[in-house]
Order: C-alpha cells, then sequence, then structure tokens
C-alpha cells in the first residue's frame, strides 16, 4: 500500500477538476460525492500504511521519486546534467499528518453537505475544498522542497479562494486579501531558504539536504539563515507572531473551512515544515532557540487576546493561534515528538469545537455570543460534544489534550522553568477563555429567548462528523500513547514517539541539552489544577443569565480590555507599516512626477528640441541643397542632355548601338 | 567551292539581317530578318562541319538545334506581337517606347 | 562545274531574296521572298551534302515559319502600310554600320583561302548524314535533344498564354486569335 502513497495527493486533485469542470451548479448536485469518495481513498491508503507501521511489516521512512525535469548546469567550469526528482517521502510525521489530514478533511466535507446546503456555490465550494486538501496532501508527502514549496504556495491561493468565497461581501474579500497578502511576507523567508539550500546542498530533497546539514558542509551561519527563513515562512502560515493577524480575520469563511483550513491542516503546515525540516534547526541552536521564543509569545498573546471577544468563531481562531504556538514552542526546545504529538490531537478537538461553532451558528444565525446562551437544551448532541472538545483543549485528564500539552509543558520545564511558567499561565487561561465560551454559548438562559427559542439541532449529516472527531478528542491522546506500546518497533513509552521518532531522536537529546529531570506527575497535576481553578473562575463570571460580574470587572481594567480587543495593537501596527508606505510611496510620486519627470526628462526633451532645431537649418540648408543641387545637375543638364542625344526609347537605336560595337570587333585584327 | 566562299555568303546573309533588323519599322520585318540571321549562322556551321570534320555530323546536329529554337523563338516573337497588336493596336517599332529615359 | 554553277544560283537565290525581304515596302511581298531565301539557303544545303538539314530547312523554314509570318502579316497588316515608308531614319547608319561590318567579316572569310583546311573535301564521299544524325540526337545529345523538346513546349505554352482573350466576350469578332504555335 505504500506504493500508492503518491495517490494519496492526486486522487483529491482528480476530484476537484472534475467537480470543477463538470456537471452545473445545482442544489442538489451529486458531484461533492466524488470529492468525499476520493478523499475516502486517500483516506483508506493513509489508514493502510499506518497500519502496515503498527504492524511492523513496514519500515519507515519509505521513499520514492521520479525524474522531473533535467537541465544543464556549470560547477566553477565543470559541465553537468542536473537531474531534478521528485516523488513521495513517507516518514513517520508525514504518515501521521496524512491519516490526520484526510480524515479531518472527510469528516468535514461530509458535515459540509449539511452546512452549505442551499447555497449558491454548492458544487464550488467541493472543489475548492478538495483542491486545498490535496494541495496540504501534496505539501505533506513531498520529498523535494521545490515541490513542497509549490503546494505551499497552492494552498495559499485555495485558501484564499475559501475565506473568500463569498466575496460578494467586503469583509471577506478583504480578509482573503489580508490572509493572502500576510502569508506571502512570511513566504518570502521561506523561497530564500530555499535558495540558499540549493545554492549550499545543490538539491531540494529533502534527504539529501539533511545529509549535507549533518555532515556539516554548510557553514552554520547559512544553516542558521536557512533555518529563520523556513521559521518566517512557517509563522505566516501558522500564524505565528507577528504575522497571526490574518487568521482572525479569515474567520469569514465559512465554518467548514475554519475547521479544515485554519484549525487543522493549512496552519499546520508551517508546524509541519518546521518539523520536516528539523534537521536545520537541529544544527542551529540559534534558529532553534528562535523557534521556541516565537511560539512562546505567540501563545501567551494569542491567549490573552482569546479572552475577551464576543464572536465565537474569533474565540477559537485566537485558541488557535495559540495552540499553534504551543506547538512551535515545543518543537523549538527540543520536543519534536511532543509538538507533533499536539499537532495530531489539536486537530481533531479544534476541529471538533468550529464544528460546534459552525452547528450552533448555523441554528441561530449569529456569531455572537452574548445572543446565545441556554442552548444546551436545545442542541444536547453539540453541546455534548463541544464539552468534551473544550476539556480536550483545556487539558483535562484522560482528554487527547491532556497528554500532549503535558508532555509539551515537561519539554519546556526541561528546557527553561521561566518558560514553563509563562506557558503553564497560556494553559489555565486556555482553560478560562475556552470555558467562557461555553458558558456564554449554552448557560445562562434567555439571554435572547428570540433567537435561541428558534434553534434546533441541527441534522444527522452534520453530528455524525461532530460525534466521531469528539470520539476521537476522547481517546486519541490515550490511544497513541499508549496502544502501540505492544506493537513491534515500538522503542519506548510513548507510541507516537515511536511512531515519528526514530528519525529525530538525536536531534531532541541533543537539543535538550541539561535536562531537569522532574517528575511528570507533578507537572501535570500541577496545571491541570490551575486550569481547573480558572475554569471555575469562568464559571462564576459567566455562567449566569446577565454579564453584571464581567461588565464589572471589564470597567475596571478597561485599558487592558481595550490592550487586548486591539490585539496588542499588532494591526495597527500593520497599518501603520502600511501608511508609512504609503507616505513614503507619495514622497516618490512627487519626486518623480515634480521633479525626474519636470526636470530631467521635460528638461532634456527641451534641449533635444533645440538640438533638433539646429540640426533640422543645416539639413535644409547645407545637406538637402547638396544632394538637390546634385540631383539637378545630373537630371537636368547630363541627364537631359544624354537622354535627348540617345535614350529615345527606340529598340533599333539601341540595336544600332550595339551593332557599332560588334563592327569594331569585326575590323579589328 | 572552298569553305571562304560559304564563309562569304554567310555573312553576307547576317549583315542583310542586321541591317534589315536595324531598318525595318513594323516588328514583322525585324523577325524576318531574324530569321535571315539564324539561317547565315545554320550556314556557317554546315559549312564548317562540312570541311573541317567531313565524318562527323555535330555541327548538323547544332543547325537542328538552332533550327529548333528559331521555331521557338518565331512562335513566341508572334505571339507578342499579336498580344502588342491587340492590346496597342500597334506594330511599328517607334511607337513602341517604353524604355524612353 | 555543276556544284560550282548549283552553288551560285543557290546563293544568288538566298541573297538577293534576302536584300529584297529587308527593303521592299509591301511586307507580303517580303514574306514571300522570305520563303524564297530561305528556299536557297536549303538549296546551299544541299551542296554541303547535308541531306536532313536541306529537308528539315524546307520542312521547318519554308513550310513552317515563312507561312506563319504571311499569316501574322494577314492578320496585322493594313491596307495604309503600303503608303508607308517601311525603313526608319536611321537607315543610313545603318547601312554604314553593316558595310564596315561586312567589310571586316569578309576580310576574316578571306583568311581561309589557302589554308589546308580550304580544301574541297572531295575525297571523302558525301554520306546520308540522317543516321548518324539520329544516333547522334539519342546517343551523346539525348539530354539537350529532351531540354530542346521542353523549351518547345515551353513556348507553346507561352505563345498560347500571351494570345489568350483576356476578358473580352466578343472574341468571335476578331476572327481566330493567333494560333500560332502550328509548327
Amino acid at each position: 500500500m505504500i506504493s500508492r502513497a503518491w495517490l494519496i495527493p492526486i486522487l483529491p486533485l482528480a476530484a476537484s477538476l472534475v467537480i470543477l469542470f463538470f456537471g452545473r451548479e445545482r442544489e442538489d448536485s451529486p458531484l461533492p460525492f466524488v470529492g468525499i469518495a476520493a478523499i475516502g481513498a486517500s483516506l483508506w491508503i493513509a489508514l493502510r500504511i499506518l497500519f502496515d507501521v503498527a504492524l511492523g511489516t513496514l519500515a519507515l521512512p519509505y521513499e520514492n521519486d521520479w525524474s522531473w525535469f533535467s537541465f544543464a548546469a556549470d560547477l566553477k567550469g565543470h559541465p553537468f546534467i542536473l537531474d531534478m526528482r521528485a516523488g513521495v517521502l513517507v516518514d513517520g510525521a508525514a504518515a501521521a499528518m496524512l491519516a490526520v489530514v484526510c480524515l479531518v478533511s472527510l469528516l468535514v466535507q461530509v458535515y459540509s453537505l449539511g452546512y452549505m446546503r442551499g447555497d449558491a456555490k454548492f458544487k464550488r465550494y467541493f472543489a475548492y475544498m478538495s483542491f486545498f486538501t490535496a494541495s496540504m496532501l501534496g505539501l505533506v508527502v513531498s520529498n523535494n522542497l521545490l515541490v513542497t514549496f509549490g503546494c505551499w504556495e497552492l494552498v495559499g491561493v485555495s485558501s484564499y479562494l475559501l475565506i473568500g468565497f463569498w466575496f460578494e461581501r467586503e469583509a471577506p474579500a478583504y480578509a482573503a486579501k489580508k490572509a493572502f497578502i500576510t502569508t506571502k511576507l512570511g513566504d518570502l523567508g521561506f523561497f530564500l531558504a530555499l535558495l540558499l539550500t540549493f545554492l549550499y546542498a545543490g538539491s531540494f530533497n529533502i534527504v539529501r539536504v539533511k545529509d549535507v546539514v549533518e555532515m556539516g558542509y554548510m557553514p552554520p551561519f547559512v544553516v542558521t539563515l536557512i533555518g529563520l527563513g523556513l521559521l518566517s515562512g512557517a509563522a505566516g502560515k501558522s500564524a505565528q507572531a507577528p504575522l497571526f493577524i490574518w487568521l482572525p480575520d479569515a474567520m469569514e469563511g465559512p465554518t467548514p473551512v475554519s475547521a479544515l483550513i485554519h484549525a487543522a491542516t493549512m496552519v499546520a503546515a508551517g508546524i509541519y515544515l518546521v518539523a520536516r525540516c528539523y534537521f536545520v534547526f537541529a544544527a542551529s541552536p540559534l534558529a532553534m532557540e528562535t523557534v521556541a521564543w516565537a511560539g512562546l509569545v505567540t501563545a501567551f498573546l494569542a491567549a490573552t487576546m482569546a479572552l475577551v471577544p464576543y464572536d465565537i468563531k474569533r474565540v477559537l481562531a485566537f485558541s488557535t493561534v495559540s495552540q499553534l504556538g504551543f506547538m512551535m514552542c515545543a518543537l523549538g526546545v527540543g520536543g519534536y515528538t511532543a509538538g507533533l504529538f499536539h499537532l495530531t490531537t489539536h486537530a481533531f478537538f479544534k476541529a471538533l469545537l468550529f464544528l460546534c461553532a459552525g452547528s450552533v451558528i448555523h441554528a441561530v444565525h449569529t456569531n455572537d455570543m452574548r445572543s446565545m446562551g441556554g442552548l444546551s437544551k436545545r442542541m444536547p448532541l453539540t453541546f455534548l460534544t463541544m464539552v468534551v472538545g473544550a476539556a480536550a483543549i483545556s487539558g483535562i485528564p484522560p482528554l487527547a489534550g491532556f497528554y500532549s500539552k503535558d508532555l509539551i509543558l515537561e519539554k519546556v520545564f526541561e528546557h527553561s522553568p521561566a518558560m514553563f511558567g509563562v506557558l503553564a499561565l497560556t494553559a489555565c487561561l486556555t482553560a478560562f477563555y475556552t470555558f467562557r465560551m461555553l458558558f456564554l454559548t449554552f448557560w445562562g438562559d434567555g439571554r435572547n429567548n428570540e433567537r435561541v427559542s428558534r434553534a434546533e439541532e441541527s441534522q444527522a449529516v452534520m453530528t455524525i462528523p461532530l460525534l466521531i472527531l469528539a470520539a476521537l478528542s476522547l481517546v486519541s491522546g490515550w490511544a497513541l500513547e499508549h496502544a502501540w506500546a505492544a506493537s513491534p518497533g515500538a522503542a519506548g513509552p510513548g507510541a507516537f514517539a515511536s511512531l515519528v521518532g526514530p528519525g529525530v531522536a538525536a536531534a531532541e537529546h541533543g537539543a535538550t541539552g541539561a535536562a531537569r529531570h522532574v517528575n511528570p506527575t507533578v507537572l501535570a497535576a500541577s496545571v491541570t489544577a490551575g486550569a481547573c481553578c480558572f475554569i471555575a473562575l469562568a464559571y462564576s463570571l459567566y455562567c449566569g443569565p446577565d454579564l453584571g460580574a464581567a461588565e464589572r470587572l471589564k470597567a475596571r481594567f478597561l485599558p487592558v480590555f481595550k490592550l487586548l480587543e486591539n490585539r496588542w495593537g499588532f494591526d495597527a501596527f500593520f497599518l501603520a507599516l502600511v501608511d508609512i508606505a504609503d507616505r513614503v510611496a507619495d514622497l516618490a510620486k512627487w519626486v518623480d512626477t515634480e521633479v525626474i519627470d519636470k526636470v530631467f526628462v521635460d528638461g532634456w526633451g527641451v534641449l533635444t528640441r533645440i538640438a533638433a532645431e539646429i540640426s533640422h537649418l543645416f539639413d535644409a540648408l547645407f545637406v538637402d541643397q547638396a544632394v538637390d543641387g546634385c540631383g539637378y545637375l545630373s537630371r537636368d543638364w547630363v541627364g537631359a542632355g544624354l537622354r535627348g542625344l540617345i535614350a529615345r526609347g527606340q529598340v533599333q537605336e539601341y540595336l544600332l548601338y550595339l551593332a557599332v560595337g560588334v563592327s569594331l570587333f569585326a575590323i579589328m585584327k | 567551292m572552298t569553305l571562304s566562299h560559304y564563309v562569304a555568303l554567310g555573312s553576307i546573309l547576317f549583315i542583310i539581317g542586321v541591317f534589315g533588323a536595324l531598318t525595318r519599322r513594323s516588328v514583322i520585318g525585324i523577325l524576318m530578318s531574324v530569321e535571315l540571321m539564324f539561317n547565315a549562322a545554320n550556314i556557317n556551321l554546315a559549312a564548317f562541319n562540312r570541311y573541317l570534320h567531313p565524318t562527323g555530323v555535330t555541327g548538323q546536329a547544332f543547325a537542328l538545334f538552332i533550327m529548333t529554337v528559331a521555331a521557338a523563338e518565331v512562335v513566341v516573337g508572334l505571339a507578342l506581337v499579336l498580344a502588342i497588336y491587340r492590346r496597342r493596336d500597334k506594330i511599328y517599332m517607334e511607337d513602341i517606347n517604353l524604355m524612353r529615359g | 562545274m555543276i556544284e560550282v554553277a548549283v552553288f551560285c544560283s543557290m546563293a544568288a537565290v538566298a541573297l538577293v531574296s534576302a536584300v529584297l525581304v529587308v527593303t521592299l515596302r509591301n511586307t507580303v511581298h517580303c514574306a514571300l521572298f522570305l520563303g524564297l531565301s530561305l528556299a536557297g539557303v536549303a538549296g546551299v544545303f544541299g551542296t554541303l551534302a547535308a541531306d536532313f538539314l536541306f529537308v528539315s530547312q524546307i520542312l521547318i523554314y519554308v513550310g513552317g515559319i515563312a507561312v506563319l509570318m504571311i499569316f501574322a502579316v494577314m492578320l496585322m497588316g493594313r491596307t495604309s502600310d503600303l503608303t508607308l515608308r517601311q525603313v526608319n531614319q536611321e537607315w543610313l547608319a545603318g547601312l554604314l554600320v553593316c558595310a564596315i561590318t561586312a567589310a571586316g567579316l569578309l576580310r576574316q572569310a578571306k583568311g581561309f583561302l589557302g589554308k589546308a583546311a580550304d580544301a574541297p573535301a572531295r575525297a571523302l564521299a558525301a554520306q546520308a548524314a540522317t543516321k548518324p544524325l539520329g544516333r547522334l540526337m539519342l546517343g551523346d545529345f539525348a539530354v539537350p535533344f529532351e531540354l530542346i523538346s521542353l523549351v518547345l513546349m515551353a513556348a507553346l505554352l507561352g505563345a498560347i498564354f500571351f494570345t489568350r482573350k483576356e476578358d473580352e466576350p466578343k472574341s468571335t469578332e476578331n476572327g481566330k486569335p493567333g494560333r500560332g504555335g502550328g509548327t
């Protein structure tokens, strides 16, 4: 089955083309099932790969590639043919990622059948969805960094299309542009990293680049530069500080899109890229440290920003940013396994939370949590699943988030207690804002009876994915931690580590350095207790039908709230940057029109015209007259004389001249 | 009879042809004069063949070729004359002076 | 002796007719004398033992080209032509040039007198030239022979092309157009 790994991205791509180009846009178009079938087949292949690994019949990593194109190159005077190859590289992380992406995509597409029913662009939505999934899967499996970059950009494009899916309205169109341009800013760094990689390694093949880096053929500062470039790309795509500003706005897209793209897959691409190129960071302590700090800052800032908004999707968006910060931080402190573990579990429970939010929005037709409340009776299934999701993200044992977040915190503590402190506070804040959202939405009866009383439980096609995801959120942490422990090939206590670990074990140990050993149980218990305290705080503040306590708190700390609502000024900062650029452009335009155009261009034109006039005078007076004179002489003097004499158009006269000539020959002796 | 007689005869016939070509006003007259010149050349060829290379017939073969070319020439020439006559209604050479400078 | 008589008479016929061809005013007469002159040349060929040339001359020139000329004259001739001068203004200059050239040429011809090549080729009996000519044409000269047939074909096509009626539908008024390729 592993030999069919290349089919995984190809199937959704074919499906997207089929959906896009065949059939007619109808409300009950059957074409979405093509996309669902394709992603189902991909999921089947991905699960079979995982299964084979678990049985021990398959050894990862698996690599297979084909010749893509070749060109003649020249290296220090030695010409040679460079064969560019592209193909698949499936290691443990990729196998896990493939399964996660396929699964979440499948569930989200099934969910979308209900959520998007009746939309005017029903068919196109599924085409974009399949296209996005194909790009993402291609990014995951590619063994060629250039192809990865191409898929990376395709992910950006399809994200642009999906965020701006309702482009008739102004906000989604603006959000799509913002997302695209902001991520491009980060991609610039990625591209520079690619150039440097090819310059120093002479190849885009990940395995070969890895060899080059690990053998130490690359100067250290170049490795650091490449690492920072990759981090820049990852920061754009995974919404790390300071480039996270696009993600809250991207919530303007349809909610299933938010679930798929901005929770489970696309934003995970940056994390995955860092993990895929982990050898670069392992070779550069500076880049590693930068990753850790970027993740930490992002996690904390985003968690604080998630405390204040009343838009349910905004809360989830900031929460996503915060969790991505967790992963990044984990990678940065050497917790490769922890980061990927959290990436996997987070994909499940964040997709679950988004889909639950979508279900709620579908029912009450608003995003504002102040208009909700008391929905637990109207929508029991949604309520229950969302409680599972919230508990999972808050790290309540034994749900998925507990295991992965615990692992991250452990790694961070080993690295630096200070960072651990910040991150633990962030984890508690996570619990607070998640349950704030939950309480605002489902408790506190009767804030807006009109909307709530009309709300109904969503249809089965939407709730079944919710149930599946809830089940995964419940058990995936425990399963991934333990299920493989007994299987062949498991090398340590963490089963997930045994899947993704072998390739990077050395890097992990190297980066961890002097490990501080601490009892994991103590850490886990303390953080969980903190989270429970914050949940209780949230309960006291937001559970009641009126929000008086919360409002009073807000009034007391108004400047802080304002700061958080303004997102720590990041948006203003970037807008100011744009404003400065505008001013510079205005100045440049003024210089261009008033100085360069008027003085140089126009002045030069005047000079040229004067010179041309002089030249024209000379031309007309001397040159032309000389030419005319010659013509006059030859035509009216010499020519006229000769014409009158011999050239009268009489053929026989010409013949006579000829005969005269011949006669000269005849009389010569 | 000697070769000189034949050469002299050819020369005189040729000169008569040249004279005609130089002085006749009508195009047909010129064509006739050209035919006379062809014949003078043929006489020369046949005579040289007979006197200088009596065992071969190459000269006569050349004369035959010339006859053929002459026939082709007169055919095309007369066709041209006819076309000019039909289009411009003129067959006198001084009227056909497109080459006047 | 009879050979001399034949040569002299034939040469006289050819030369006198040729002079008449270039001097007569009536073009029809010119064409008729052209035929006579060509027949004289045919006689000269006879004295040179060129029997095939003799017959060809009669067939092609006298029978073909001269008759063609007469046709052309009849097609284009007008009665007014008879009153017009048929010789142009430069005839005197032409005559002068021709006389000089003739003098030069005759002086060259006289150079052959007394040379070995000038001896009468009586030693070799005249033999029929038709058979060797045929061998030559289909042997050594096969390529020129074929080329000349191409030339003839081109001439025929060219003649048809030039004399073709272009756009006037009243072609019957002019009678038969000059289909001159009848050799």
